[in-house]
């Protein structure tokens, strides 16, 4: 029986891997994505700069001229599939290290990559994954969402708040700044940053509104807003993916909010400008990489990659979210080379190669990344931007650890 | 008190798209006793359909003229090919039948069209913003407002004045009778059927042009469900109330109960109503009553 | 109506009265325990995995025929009770520092009273406005209260991560693929004969009676509203049971595994498997999970040729299962325990035709 189905299996998978491969000398990589679930408007983008970055990875040489395997599979943002498919990873494929994906899911198998001691690094910038005493075998490859999010509210009461004509009256009067967040609460990722947004609103001497509950895949937000109309808020945060902050935003614009958005990471890539039209303009956002066809070092590649791999897709298509999947593989890639060329290509050798990260940067338009062995935070630079005429042009990058030091080391850390 | 009138207005001008979908279902019901729980999964077919059309270059009116034939034409084949041969059977199997379906249509949507919001682009109503007695509104509200409307009075015209709504309603009151007359129940199914796609890919086009379609428009086809039970099974303008209530109510329920909760009341509240209007009056405003104590 | 094989006759009521009423039954039986045994001693930890998959859907799937198939409740929110139990089972772990069994004992108890509570409209409403209640059960419990509230107790974020090592019975661990199947195998069996004993007794016929005709029972002497709640008591401590099951496979609880797609996942699974009898629940369950994994496993070679088969899988899987509903109740409205009953009456009464 046993025999029969990894005949059945062996003979599946001769079938589908094209032939010409390697076999023998191989270093396995797994990667759960996104493709069919409330995520998946950026995730599909993601799993595409994944596939493209392994083929780029193979062809400049591999892992000391050893090939990287990589294992991708959907899970459609539904944490149980996630811990199968996990479990699959390490029984079944026996990888050295994982890409993940969400904060729920990432954040439930913490415990489980601790113990079965496989490097976790995730597009979940989720701040517990940061620190190194709670979850060691867990990285991450930008900013973490607290620290952008703070980022993003630093640049904005600075840039806008204390520049701006529009507000030179509230100023004089000194009426606080008021902020409410859009998210949606029933989500991690979505409601990870928000005590420390309320904390740093709380710092800078904002005033914070109701929270408003919008889901990951709404398309209608009119409640919400009409809901905050009467707080008359200066300011709006968007915790959500592109497809429900561009519902907000025009939505916003319809019903005359008149207020200021800043978005995060996730939320903040061309699709936005395409879904939210001439609501967008003016909308500051975090970036984590360059923008897809930026001038940054390497984005050459990823555009002659994305033309080579995947030519059915149409270039316009490709978003930030491609440049992030290049980052992440390049990390993961950088460290295994460390850990082969010293010898210990293992789950733990790996997090040490991880942890010998200083100020190495993929290029791409990447903050320089610094990691120890009590400290996973990559960086405390955040670049922020803004949609001027359907582009995005940077603001400033905002280094919060050169502002706060001491809270940046100690209270901010980890949460 | 200025947002408490802009809620009740937004939600009735939603509220009569959720009519529309509603007033599908009613027809279905009224007229073969089923109960579809795939009315959700109508009104995306039917939306995406249009957009396709939309995408291909024809325009508004076109796509939407385009969608209404397909749509008629998919109602006759489903009810052909896989109700036909439930008729007479008990309860469960008929809607877990519509519950297959629904399974079935959401992953048709799905594979085909994928997951993301898709707009209509470039856009059909135009996008600025007007102010009516200090309040402002989306045009496309409006022009959705407008639409259902229309719609609904040539459904009150089609079944008060042409001969096939007639015989509908004829159906619908006493099978046996209006067999024994000549009435053909198999084409009046037939066509419950496909004026219920019919009305669902409008009021799903409509939605889709106020803020994008995903496919999470299919847990709309769920909403419609509070709504014919409040307005009473198979009562047509129940089913029309009904639809505008919900809309009215998710608004209201959103911004006043909401900032009691930790949040979500929006997608429950018409759910939590539509206990409440069972235990109080399970036949709804305008249903049949049916005693039956035991 | 099943017919002996011949050469069994009967001497004793006892004999006549009992389960398995020939060697042959009796011999399948002990052949089936122990094929059950022994399974992950030959097969793959793969073929172990979709075991207790198959066995979490018979114990979610249990519950709904009892209402269902033997007591006429129609009910399409059942997966909000498993929830209740898994989650109840979760904190009492958690928090509590329960012993599992005792946490999961709590959490069928729970979930038994708060499937109760759903059932109270039946003794007014029925058929259509049923469905809707409990539905209506399904968005209130999972989608409001447990996602926003029971989620967050403890500062959690929407969801509990049991850490590993923390579930063990009298101090074995429960924490590897294997020795889940077991606990949940030993669960399964437990609740299928416990549920076949019941059906048997007092309790069960009054069900039946409510099924076939609910007002000729209440005219009969049957306590109609009384029998209803204690039939949405034991779907409920079913449905706790289920979730108990589902805590040590995947060591982690969140609202996402337990919205309405499971609900109805779990209705189809009897539909398909016959209405109205336990063979039925364990032929739909098996039937529904070997399909879905045999398409996975044809999905990969053609993915080559169709790259957006892997993607949208998922949606290929649930296109499938509706289908599969749609063709079975179409073509084979009494289900696989019909057909499977058949095939025992062809054997038992061969060469003769009836």
């Amino acid at each position: 029986m046993r025999r029969l189905m990894l005949r059945m299996l062996a003979l599946a998978l001769a079938l589908a891997v094209p032939a010409g491969g390697a076999w023998a000398q191989e270093i396995k990589l797994g990667s759960l994505n996104d493709l069919t679930g409330p995520t998946s408007d950026v995730g599909k983008d993601v799993a595409l700069g994944i596939r493209e970055a392994v083929q780029y990875v193979n062809d400049t040489g591999g892992i000391n001229g050893k090939r990287l395997r990589l294992y991708l599979y959907d899970y459609g943002y539904r944490v149980p599939e996630a811990i199968t498919t996990y479990k699959r990873f390490r029984d079944f494929d026996k990888v050295v290290g994982v890409l993940g994906w969400g904060t729920g899911d990432t954040e439930a198998l913490s415990p489980t990559v601790t113990k079965d001691r496989i490097p976790y690094l995730s597009h979940s910038f989720s701040a517990k994954l940061t620190d190194a005493k709670t979850a060691p075998f867990n990285f991450v490859y930008g900013t973490d969402y607290s620290s952008n999010a703070r980022a993003a509210m630093t640049a904005w009461f600075d840039e806008v708040w204390m520049r701006d004509t529009r507000f030179r009256d509230a100023r004089a009067k000194g009426e606080k700044p008021r902020v409410v967040m859009f998210y949606h609460l029933a989500v991690p990722y979505a409601s990870a940053p928000i005590k420390a947004l309320k904390d740093h609103a709380a710092l800078l001497g904002f005033e914070v509104g109701p929270d408003q509950n919008v889901t990951l895949t709404a398309l209608d937000v009119r409640s919400q807003i009409l809901a905050v109309k009467e707080f008359r808020p200066h300011l709006v945060w968007h915790g959500n993916t592109t497809m429900s902050v561009a519902a907000a935003i025009k939505d916003a614009h319809a019903l005359g909010l008149g207020a200021d958005h800043i978005v995060n990471n996730w939320g903040y890539d061309e699709n936005l400008v395409r879904l939210a039209g001439l609501a967008a303009e003016g909308v500051m956002g975090i970036a984590v990489t360059a923008f897809y066809g930026e001038t940054a070092p390497l984005m050459d590649k990823v555009v002659e990659y994305a033309k080579k791999v995947n030519p059915g897709v149409p270039q316009d298509a490709r978003m930030i979210r491609t440049v992030q999947a290049w980052a992440q593989v390049l990390m993961m890639a950088e460290a295994m080379r460390r850990a082969d060329k010293a010898g210990k290509l293992t789950g733990p050798g790996l997090r040490e190669a991880f942890e010998t990260f200083r100020g190495w940067t993929p290029g791409l338009g990447v903050p320089p990344i610094t990691l120890t062995a009590t400290d996973h935070r990559t960086s405390s630079v955040v670049p922020i931007y803004r949609i001027r005429g359907g582009k995005f042009e940077r603001v400033k990058n905002v280094d919060l650890k050169e502002r706060w030091p001491t809270q940046w080391e100690r209270e901010w850390f980890g949460y | 008190m200025p947002v408490f009138v802009e809620l009740v207005l937004s939600g009735i001008l939603v509220g009569s798209i959720y009519a529309l979908v509603a007033l599908g279902w009613t027809l279905i019901y009224k007229c073969s006793g089923v109960l579809n729980l795939a009315m959700g999964e109508l009104t995306l077919v039917g939306a995406y359909v249009c957009l396709t059309y939309y995408q291909w270059g024809f325009p508004f009116p076109v796509a939407l003229a385009a969608m209404l034939v397909t749509g008629f034409v998919l109602g006759l084949v489903t009810e052909r090919l896989f109700l036909r041969r439930m008729i007479g059977e008990p309860i469960l199997a008929v809607i877990m039948i519509t519950a297959g379906l629904s399974f079935f249509f959401r992953a048709v949507v799905g594979f085909v069209w994928g997951t993301d919001t898709v707009v209509f682009d470039p856009p059909v109503f135009p996008r600025e913003p007007l102010s009516l007695f200090g309040m402002v509104f989306a045009q496309v509200y409006l022009w959705s407002f407008v639409a259902a409307l229309v719609l609904l009075a040539a459904f009150a015209w089609f079944f008060t004045r042409s001969r096939w709504g007639l015989s509908m309603q004829a159906t619908a009151d006493d099978e046996m009778a209006a067999l024994s007359l000549g009435v053909s129940a198999k084409w009046v199914y037939a066509l419950a059927w496909a004026i219920a796609f019919m009305a669902a890919g409008v009021g799903g086009t409509l939605l889709g042009n106020i803020n994008g379609l995903n496919i999470s428009v299919g847990y709309l086809g769920l909403l419609v469900l509070p709504a014919v039970v409040l307005g009473g099974l198979n009562s047509v303008p129940g089913a029309i109330v009904g639809g505008i209530a919900i809309g009215v109510l998710q608004n209201l329920s959103d911004v006043y109960i909401g900032p009691l909760t930790l949040g979500g009341v929006k997608e429950i509240a018409p759910f939590v109503f539509m206990i409440a209007v069972l235990l109080v009056r399970p036949y709804g405003l305008w249903g049949w009553v049916k005693i039956e104590r035991v | 109506m099943s017919y002996l094989p011949s050469g069994v006759y009967h001497q004793t009521y006892a004999a006549s009265h009992a389960w398995w009423q020939s060697n042959f039954v009796r011999a399948k039986m002990v052949l089936l325990v122990v094929f059950v045994a022994t399974l992950p001693l030959y097969a793959s930890l793969y073929v172990v995995s979709v075991a207790n998959i198959v066995l979490y859907t018979m114990l979610s799937a249990l519950g709904v025929q009892l209402l269902t198939g033997y007591c006429g409740q129609i009910t399409l929110g059942h997966a909000a009770f498993i929830a209740v139990g898994a989650y109840a089972t979760a904190m009492g772990v958690l928090f509590w520092g329960l012993p599992y069994p005792l946490a999961a004992l709590l959490g069928c108890l729970l979930a038994g009273l708060w499937s109760v509570v759903f059932g109270l409209p039946s003794a007014r409403i029925k058929g259509f406005y049923q469905i809707m209640t409990t539905m209506a059960a399904q968005f209130i419990t999972v989608d409001f209260i447990i996602t926003h509230y029971v989620s967050r107790v403890g500062d959690r974020e929407h969801y509990f991560s049991l850490p590993p090592g923390t579930i063990t019975l009298g101090g074995w661990p429960v924490d590897s693929e294997i020795k889940v199947y077991y606990l949940s195998a030993a669960l399964t069996i437990l609740c299928f004969a416990a549920v076949a004993n019941l059906l048997r007794t007092k309790v069960g016929r009054a069900w039946i009676a409510i099924r076939d005709n609910d007002i000729a029972a209440e005219a009969m002497g049957v306590n109609v509203v009384a029998y209803k709640l204690l039939a949405f008591f034991a779907a409920g401590v079913l449905a706790g049971v289920a979730g108990a099951v589902w805590i040590p496979s995947l060591y982690f609880v969140s609202p996402e595994h337990f919205q309405l797609s499971w609900s109805l996942w779990v209705v189809g699974v009897i539909l398909i498997g016959g209405v109205g009898s336990l063979h039925g629940v364990a032929f739909g369950a098996i039937f529904v999970t070997v399909i879905l994994e045999l398409l996975k496993l044809a999905v990969i070679p053609l993915a080559d040729f169709y790259p957006a088969l892997t993607e949208r899988f998922l949606y290929v899987k649930e296109g499938v299962f509706g289908l599969a509903i749609v063709l079975f109740l179409l073509y084979e409205p009494r289900g696989l325990a019909y057909r499977w009953e058949q095939l025992k009456n062809y054997f038992n009464l061969w060469p003769f035709r009836y």
